[in-house]
């Protein structure tokens, strides 16, 4: 055994191991093969990330000369500006070249969205414990003094925080100070401009923007040059998508002036060689078509780039289905002799750590919350089906698992797609994966997903040809459009409410939910259900609410003229991705539900306890509760062992199934109203974190303000059936009769000892061909000692590179907050017996 | 009219999904309480009575300052208080009433063992009938010594098999021989205990002699030549961790046609357990040597080149 710490675990993970190694001063054997990646990696990590404000400041400058203008036009315009004047880097032994800001790790701001936070957030965000930022002061002046002043008034928080109606407000924000959340029904719209998004990345690497641009002024030269309609909608939105296809092209163009300069400054001729490939490079992509699989990548990333620039998509642009788009390349040039897997996996590397570089800048304190550990999510999709129904695995397929084995970094996401006939290969190959550790890749399953998206209007083409996008979710990049950041719904709140008869504790007598009633005078369970249950519903019209003012006032704040030239229903009707309807579209949002473990076992523990045993009375529970179970503990105790969700137990999984039932029958009454489909979800970011923190002590034993149980997830410690009866709760709790689905997130730990070996893997894949048999959604995997986290929590400076999974995203350990560090630990450890 | 056979009681401790270690696949084990032997070792000491009992962990106990539902519970006094504010159990007065536990909110004070049918155990294992499909799992009997309640264990085989369960059972041997034969025709997989050859060493260690277990073993093979069979023999320090001890297991099943072998690490995991029973843990052995079972390994592949072992 490597380390006295970890002397009582019988088997490491090739994570744990590796850290070992690194403590006992052994190199990595994949350094070797990798000096490029590392080299790169070595000059950022662990680095405080930094705020750079040129793009805040450009953006600014641009639309304060364009106010009257179309919003589209006014948006364009202001890209133009930036990519005319925003500094250009070139970093060290990169290979691919494209950043929104200074060198090393940083973040950019977009005040068009969130701006009234900016003098709090200069303020607070080098102080504050969770993912801090360091700004210059010069800099932090010119936000204050020039760019804060500008959008006062004018920010797309402000608009919808005066447009919540009364009874909305107290369950959305503090309402003496809109900067503050509820964490009850809780918008998520004002922290990023729409949800996550995937472009069609397979156009920018085929076609390029130079002919987006062209068939733009086409249509504009043929438009009818009497139509009002022509003049005033269809004509901005094509001249902005080609200002903007010029203005990518004029900023990849920049990046081929450096590299020509530093190349003749060379004095290494091999560096000087890249460098001029480079320059090359970028005068090709992406304007034109991409001819090599290098190529591609650059065209790839100047997109991704751009489109960071451009807009704050929700957890930023997914990557999309990277072995598909790129295979083409890749074996073209690999027949020819020209590319080698090195030599491709070294170009994937260079893309992944300059992805780690750029940061998610969350300035609100909300957006942080949800967010912690440097969130962001920028999926690479790997796997599934090709458009007409085949196994999509191919060579690369197997490169992106590769890396993610070899290369220990938490970017990008890697997201697999499973369906029923996966060769078997890629399943070890994936299970091999997961047992390295650090949580990738997270599994999307295509026997949910695909008949769901049909049943909700996709075609069997599109939906085939899926992309994971963000944490759990999915986007067919020609189909569906953008929706608003939607409402997380604190469900253990609607209980609080329901025990305390529409307040909660935390807000003393203020009532903020619905009267329904003193529950000690309850003679059944059915009744105190019904008062839960209204809590529950009046939640779900406050978001659906919120929702309705956030769909109508988004396309006035927002515009994305880079996402709309890659859309062709956006290019069809000459209408900006952030139009509320788009003909042919579809609308995929969600509402998510926060605490639901917690709240199924607190309803098992009255109805069992109080109800039907009738061992405690209901006063006596909530005297408990009242006292933080302080000289309760009994009572506690009692309430605790019922039968609990996470136990494939019908006692809780029937009250789950309700809870869900309700929920969706809402959503199918009430989404269409919006023209969106707003279904239940169930994926928590770490915002079950910042829920907890407002609720005081739950009838499942839980202590006031410590975190929910995490998405779908068992309450911490609830779930001692083994990890089999999580996925069996998971599917008894689901109503398959609905198409009000999303996504279900689901964490899973096991102890390495479980999955160790070649008998291991074996068993592990057979897991999760019987997860895609159940038609869960989502799934990815801890495989890690307690005693490494405790030891990482002890010993931060040691364990820096400890990479852990959280909630559809991987994080470095010790950027967590203690909170949520202590929330994994007590994650159930899944041990064979 | 005979009951049917679903309807046939037994008495389990325990039922657990999710074993990865016992079998094929991704199985579940059902554990039957009550076993003939009394190994030292026993890493299951709720196993060994055929009675639901009282166990009693006082780490999990709240202390009386919270709570003093079992000592006003007790009648016949065997709840005391101790120097810690928690209970301590008089076992000679304990009537094994039960109440304390059924009162106890934190579950300090259990009960191993209850009664349930052979059609409740089975409906409780097929809920992970999927995972079963996946990976080639099923249902193993454990113990205890599952033939302790013979009607019981080949009622659950039959029936498991009519459910097309995979079936695998771990035994001691030490049972009737009509019993194993019984059983044995229902199974995918038979997992046999021999522990140690020495047989006036054997019943030093487990109270009883090893006659009828090797016979057994005998037996069962030529009765069913292709049944798989896997000979276990747990590797404890001091006692059956010298070359010797394993050559003449080894030797012993070298003549019988077709058995695998297998070697299981001794662990201690099991010693907590016989406090919460109010008994003591016999052996006080520390762990295994490192690499005294490669050790062993490699011996038995030099002796018996011939011989299954699992690695």
């Amino acid at each position: 055994m490597e380390s006295a710490t970890l002397e009582c675990c019988d088997v490491l993970s090739p994570q744990e191991r590796r850290i070992q190694d690194e403590l006992a001063g052994r190199e990595s054997v994949y350094l070797k093969s990798r000096q490029r990646p590392y080299a790169i990696l070595k000059s950022f990590e662990g680095q405080r990330p930094r705020i750079d404000v040129e793009r805040a400041i450009y953006f600014t400058q641009s639309m304060k000369e364009t106010e009257g203008q179309p919003l589209i036009l006014r948006w364009a315009k202001a890209m133009r500006r930036i990519a005319e004047n925003i500094t250009v880097y070139i970093d060290p032994d990169q290979l691919l070249v494209g950043r929104a800001g200074c060198p090393g790790r940083y973040g950019i701001l977009y005040p068009e969205l969130d701006g009234d936070f900016l003098g709090l957030a200069v303020e607070q965000l080098p102080q504050r414990s969770e993912s801090p930022f360091n700004i210059d002061p010069k800099d932090a002046r010119l936000l204050i003094e020039e760019v804060a002043p500008y959008w006062k008034g004018k920010t797309f928080h402000e608009d919808l925080a005066v447009a919540l109606p009364a009874e909305t407000l107290p369950l959305t924000y503090h309402p003496e100070n809109v900067l503050l959340s509820r964490y009850i029904v809780n918008e998520t719209a004002s922290f990023r401009s729409s949800l996550q998004w995937v472009h069609d990345f397979e156009k920018v690497v085929r076609r390029g923007f130079a002919s987006i641009r062209d068939e733009a002024r086409e249509r504009l030269e043929a438009l009818d040059p009497f139509s009002p309609v022509n003049n005033m909608e269809k004509r901005p939105f094509l001249e902005a998508i080609i200002i903007d296809c010029e203005a990518i092209i004029t900023w990849a163009n920049r990046h081929a002036d450096l590299a020509d300069k530093m190349a003749g400054q060379e004095r290494d001729p091999r560096r000087r060689a890249e460098l001029e490939r480079i320059a090359a490079i970028c005068r090709r992509v992406p304007a034109h078509p991409a001819r090599s699989f290098h190529e591609a990548m650059q065209a790839q990333w100047f997109t991704q780039m751009w489109s960071r620039i451009e807009q704050k998509t929700g957890t930023v642009i997914s990557n999309g289905r990277m072995d598909q788009y790129l295979y083409p390349f890749y074996k073209k040039e690999q027949e020819a002799g020209l590319l080698d897997e090195d030599q491709a996996t070294e170009l994937l590397e260079c893309m992944w750590v300059a992805m780690a570089q750029f940061i998610d800048l969350y300035i609100s304190p909300t957006g942080s919350d949800f967010n912690e550990g440097y969130a962001h999510w920028e999926a690479v999709t790997i796997g599934g089906q090709t458009k007409d129904g085949r196994d999509a695995t191919n060579d690369l397929t197997y490169l992106f698992l590769r890396s993610k084995q070899q290369f220990p970094l938490n970017y990008p996401d890697l997201c697999a797609r499973i369906h029923a006939r996966a060769p078997e290969r890629y399943l070890w190959e994936v299970a091999e994966t997961i047992k390295e550790g650090s949580g990738f890749p997270k599994l999307l399953n295509d026997e949910e997903i695909i008949p769901l998206h049909l049943a909700k209007g996709a075609t069997f083409e599109e939906i085939y040809d899926y992309s994971g996008s963000g944490c759990a979710e999915v986007r067919m990049p020609n189909r569906d459009t953008y929706t608003s950041g939607c409402a997380y719904i604190n469900f253990a709140a609607a209980l609080e409410m329901a025990l305390y008869n529409g307040r909660m504790k935390l807000y003393g007598d203020e009532r903020i939910g619905l009267e329904t009633g003193d529950p000690r005078q309850f003679t059944t369970f059915d009744e105190f259900w019904q008062a839960y249950l209204t809590q529950q519903t009046n939640f779900l019209k406050h978001a659906f609410i919120q929702q309705h003012i956030i769909i109508r006032l988004r396309h006035q704040h927002f515009a994305f003229p880079l996402g709309s030239a890659l859309h062709d229903l956006c290019m069809e009707h000459c209408l900006d991705l952030h139009t509320p309807q788009i003909p042919g579209g579809i609308n995929l949002g969600y509402f998510e539900c926060i605490g639901y473990g917690t709240v199924i076992d607190s309803l098992a523990a009255i109805k069992r306890r109080v109800f039907e045993e009738k061992k405690l009375t209901l006063a006596q529970v909530i005297e408990a509760l009242e006292a933080n179970f302080e000289g309760y503990e009994d009572v506690r105790h009692i309430l605790m062992n019922v039968p609990c969700y996470g136990n494939n137990d019908p006692y809780a999984d029937q009250i789950g199934k309700a809870i869900d039932q309700a929920a969706v029958q809402f959503a199918q009454k009430y989404s269409k109203e919006l023209g969106v489909h707003l279904d239940l979800r169930y994926v928590p970011f770490t915002s079950h974190v910042p829920f907890g923190r407002v609720v005081s002590a739950t009838p499942n034993g839980r202590k006031a303000w410590s975190p929910l149980s995490d998405g779908s997830s068992a309450s911490h410690g609830a779930d001692v059936n083994g990890p089999t009866a999580i996925l069996l709760s998971n599917f008894n709790t689901k109503n398959y009769d609905y198409r009000e689905r999303a996504a279900r997130l689901l964490n899973v730990k096991f102890s390495p000892k479980t999955v160790a070996g070649e008998e291991g893997t074996a068993k592990l894949v057979s897991f999760l061909r019987t997860f895609c048999d159940l038609k869960l959604w989502h799934i990815q995997f801890n495989i890690i000692n307690k005693e490494t986290l405790l030891a990482a929590q002890k010993d931060p400076e040691k364990y820096r590179g400890l990479i852990v999974r959280i909630a559809g995203y991987s994080a470095y350990f010790v950027d967590l907050s203690p909170d949520l560090q202590d929330d994994l630990i007590r994650r159930t450890e899944h041990n064979a017996i | 009219m005979a009951p049917p056979a679903t309807a046939i009681k037994g008495t389990v401790f325990s039922i657990q999904k999710f074993s990865v270690h016992d079998g094929p696949g991704i199985r579940t084990i059902a554990f039957l309480k009550g076993c003939p032997l009394r190994c030292r070792w026993c890493s299951n000491p709720e196993s060994q009575r055929s009675v639901p009992e009282l166990a009693y962990n006082r780490d999990r106990c709240l202390t009386f300052d919270n709570c003093i539902r079992c000592l006003e519970i007790c009648t016949p006094g065997a709840i005391h208080r101790d120097h810690d504010d928690r209970p301590r159990i008089h076992w000679d007065l304990c009537t094994q009433c039960l109440l304390c536990a059924d009162a106890c909110p934190s579950k300090a004070l259990t009960v191993y063992g209850y009664e349930v049918t052979v059609g409740q155990v089975l409906d409780e294992v097929e809920r992970d009938g999927a995972f079963y499909a996946r990976s080639g799992g099923g249902l193993t009997l454990s113990g205890g010594e599952p033939l302790h309640q013979p009607a019981f264990a080949v009622a659950l085989l039959a029936e498991a098999r009519r459910r097309r369960l995979n079936t695998a059972m771990e035994t001691c041997g030490h049972c009737r021989g009509e019993d194993l034969l019984a059983a044995a025709p229902h199974l995918h997989t038979l997992l046999y205990d021999v522990k140690i050859m020495d047989a006036a060493l054997h019943r030093q260690y487990t109270g009883v002699s090893n006659e009828l277990i090797l016979d057994n073993l005998k037996r069962v093979r030529a009765a069913l030549p292709q049944l798989p069979i896997t000979v276990r023999t747990p590797v404890i320090p001091g006692i059956n961790d010298d070359a010797a001890a394993i050559a003449a297991i080894t030797d012993f099943i070298a003549g019988i046609p077709n058995l695998r072998y297998e070697m299981l690490a001794y662990h201690r995991m099991g010693k907590p357990k016989y406090g919460y029973l109010g008994r003591d843990f016999e052996i006080s052995e520390p762990s295994l040597a490192e690499g005294s079972l490669t050790q062993l390994k490699k011996m038995v592949r030099q002796r018996h080149p011939h011989l299954d072992l699992v690695e």
